[in-house]
């Protein structure tokens, strides 16, 4: 249930991305990036658990509700971080940008 | 039961290659700032976008994709605050369990977020580089 949760997520941030894309400050780039990664990473798993119990995707497990919760707080809690980081450290960002 | 970690160690490693990248490029723009060596032609395919801010993608994604799986992890009790964190640690059996996950599931997912990278920068430079060709061709119609 967490990588159909995290595939949503990365294909949400991918279309904001795309609709944002001259908005460098907002860092959707990043968003989507950490929800893509997650999603490839179970996508992997859900190989495995399919290849050696036959299942792709289990929805048994009472932890999946909250897994997924956390995928959408713990992916949004480390793009706020980083963009927060990214901004101030005056590497990228609309500060820049309008600087320049 | 720990194959985030794979990822996460892969990320350490290559952190630590951006910065060896980041310096060596900023010696570069010093060099060519003093006039000892002639700029970069960025107009050659891949040459636009620095190697350090594509291994700098290289290492988010790697991050990131660990970061939530361990959160995961977590929630399913494989990893705990206090020693020896990793649940499956704690004996010898399923610390071998452990180990053979990280080195079929784990190495599977560290690759396959590497090739999707790889994919991601060859894609990145192919439009950069077409961007310039367009601009070179219209550039050297205008001129006629």
């Amino acid at each position: 249930m967490y990588f159909l949760t995290a595939l949503v997520c990365a294909i949400i941030a991918g279309i904001l991305w795309l609709f944002f894309r001259d908005r460098k400050g907002l860092h959707l780039d990043v968003l989507t990036i950490i929800f893509g990664a997650a999603s490839l990473m179970w996508l992997v798993d859900c190989f495995f658990t399919l290849a050696d119990e036959g299942v792709f995707l289990s929805f048994d497990d009472p932890q999946d509700g909250w897994i997924a919760l956390w995928t959408i707080a713990g992916g949004t809690f480390l793009w706020l971080i980083l963009s927060f980081i990214f901004n101030f450290s005056g590497k990228t960002g609309d500060s820049v940008s309008k600087a320049k | 039961m720990a194959c985030f970690l794979v990822s996460a160690g892969e990320a350490l490693v290559v952190m630590g290659a951006k910065y060896i990248v980041r310096h060596q490029e900023n010696k570069f723009a010093l060099a060519v700032r003093s006039g000892e060596k002639a700029s970069r032609d960025t107009t050659k395919f891949g040459a636009e976008v620095p190697w350090s801010k594509k291994l700098g993608y290289l290492e988010l994604t790697l991050w990131g994709g660990a970061f939530l799986l361990a959160g995961e992890h977590v929630l399913h009790g494989e990893v705990v605050p206090y020693p020896p964190f990793l649940t499956a640690a704690s004996s010898p059996e399923d610390t071998a369990t452990m180990l053979h996950e990280m080195g079929t599931v784990g190495v599977t997912m560290a690759a396959v977020l590497t090739i999707a990278w790889g994919i991601g920068v060859l894609v990145v430079d192919y439009l950069k580089y077409s961007k310039h060709q367009k601009k070179m061709v219209s550039t050297a119609e205008g001129a006629k």
